[in-house]
């Protein structure tokens, strides 16, 4: 046994190499995954790298910025002195703040027109592969995010959490082959599905051919699969081929997001149902009210809209 | 003995350097247009096991590679392991059959390898139902990815081979060390 087994050693490993692979696929390739013991292993070394050199860039990248600001300030201003630099120096660096500010407000506004329960988050690393467009977060399980949550930010869609670790998640953006997100066309209320096709385009797939849909045409979440909040802009489209025979139509989406810009995005940890239409039969009660000479309803109404996360 | 040691410890620093290298390539790629010349640092040293280790071990290090990929890859589970160990495999059988006498060769060796290894991607993703939009992706970066692999490859194949010979892996480092013991063994 022994003998054969030394015989046939080469091609014992060679199939055992071939096997093993092979065993590991999963057929279910939209499904949420979870980290194996080695996985997290390989991400605990990895992923407080990857923050840092994140960290790194944003410093230098900011600290260049400011570095050209300033030299473009001395040609033009020979006599500016040393007290003047500084002074610019603190300007740009507060209008670096000031931007972020603006970023996180605009979230934040978005956050609370949609009532949603949200966890800010900067993104720190992207898929390995370039065939794939996940971004890794630095948040994860101990900041409240689990599986399955919608990533937004101010402009719309971002994806869904595709698996977590104690600090970081990985995020299926809506650019990513095996992503899909159910959408509507704003004009039409034509339905279909949002699919990610390349590096900046997606596809609306399983639209009638009778449907309307014209190219600048938006498209919003439809809050089916519970995922994503409902009314939440996914995309413009930008192409529509429409053939004279068939069931279907092709449609391309330009995303609302745009991904390489992607900084800070918000993860939903909980949504409170329907936030648009509570928000609009609200306005019309109050407007309503307001014409009729009550306004207890309205402030009432405002004051429940407040009390909401 | 401390030559033993650094040999052992060559495989375990080799996976480590695969885990930074990865980390470095997820977080300065990120955004275009650096993502459009993305390198790919598991190829590269799964072409190192596949030419420079015996059978098994490099077998054993393409696997472990394949899972990091996977750690930092939405893939489904398996795509990578089974792209990355037929890569493995024919760049291995390439190597028996052909001469590789110098790095040039080898580099025009991975511009191939890469070539392979996005279309055997291409087709496990087709047998797993999922390559619908994956084609058009391919044909894009299928030649600039492999010039930038091959570009990546002229300096890391020199920095690996620089490290197996600090770390007496290298078959002339290990030829020294049988050299040495042989003449300890001579003069006792």
């Amino acid at each position: 046994m022994i003998k054969y087994l030394k015989e046939y050693r080469f091609y014992i490993i060679l199939f055992l190499f071939l096997l093993i692979p092979i065993t590991a696929i999963d057929t279910s390739t939209r499904a949420p995954r979870e980290y194996r013991a080695h996985d997290r292993l390989i991400l605990g070394i990895s992923s407080p790298v990857q923050a840092a050199i994140t960290f790194t860039l944003d410093q230098v990248v900011s600290a260049f910025q400011n570095y050209l600001y300033l030299l473009n300030t001395r040609q033009e201003n020979l006599r500016l002195t040393e007290e003047n630099r500084k002074l610019q120096s603190s300007i740009a660096s507060l209008q670096e703040t000031q931007q972020e500010n603006l970023r996180l407000r605009k979230l934040l506004a978005f956050q609370e027109s949609f009532r949603l329960e949200t966890v800010a988050a900067a993104v720190v690393a992207k898929d390995v592969t370039t065939e794939f467009r996940t971004i890794r977060i630095n948040r994860g399980e101990n900041s409240g995010i689990r599986k399955n949550m919608a990533v937004l930010t101010a402009e719309g869609v971002v994806g869904r959490v595709f698996r977590t670790t104690a600090n970081t998640a990985d995020v299926v953006t809506i650019l990513d082959l095996l992503s899909a997100v159910d959408s509507i066309v704003e004009r039409s209320r034509a339905r279909g599905v949002v699919e990610g096709m390349t590096d900046e385009t997606c596809q609306l797939k399983f639209v009638l051919r009778t449907d309307d849909i014209q190219p600048g045409d938006g498209l919003i979440s439809s809050g089916l699969g519970g995922v994503f909040p409902k009314g939440v802009p996914v995309g413009v489209v930008s192409k529509v081929n429409r053939k004279a025979f068939g069931i279907t139509q092709d449609v391309e989406v330009r995303p609302a997001v745009d991904f390489s810009k992607l900084e800070e995005v918000l993860v939903v940890t909980r949504q409170v149902s329907e936030p648009l239409f509570d928000k609009q039969v609200e306005k019309a009660h109050s407007e309503k009210s307001a014409s009729a000479g009550t306004p207890e309803k309205s402030d009432s109404g405002a004051v429940a809209a407040r009390s909401h996360p | 003995m401390i030559r033993i040691f650094l040999r052992a410890i060559n495989a375990p620093i080799l996976v480590l350097m695969v885990i930074l290298g990865i980390a470095i390539q997820t977080a300065v790629f990120v955004r275009p247009p650096l993502s459009w010349i993305q390198p790919d640092v598991i190829l590269v040293a799964v072409l190192w096991c596949a030419l420079k280790r015996g059978f098994t071990e490099g077998g054993i290090l393409t696997l472990i590679f394949s899972t990091i990929a996977e750690a930092h890859s939405s893939a489904p589970q398996g795509a990578l392991l089974v792209s990355y160990m037929a890569t493995y495999l024919a760049v291995r059988a390439a190597a028996r059959f052909f001469v590789l006498p110098s790095r040039t060769t080898l580099i025009f060796l991975t511009l191939g390898a890469s070539i392979l290894w996005r279309l055997t991607n291409l087709e496990v993703m087709h047998l797993l139902d999922a390559s619908e939009n994956l084609w058009r992706h391919t044909l894009l970066y299928l030649f600039p990815s492999a010039m930038i692999q091959g570009a990546l490859a002229m300096a890391s194949f020199r920095a690996l081979e620089r490290f197996d010979w600090v770390t007496y892996k290298s078959a002339r480092a290990q030829q020294l060390l049988e050299d040495e013991y042989n003449l300890d063994e001579e003069g006792a």
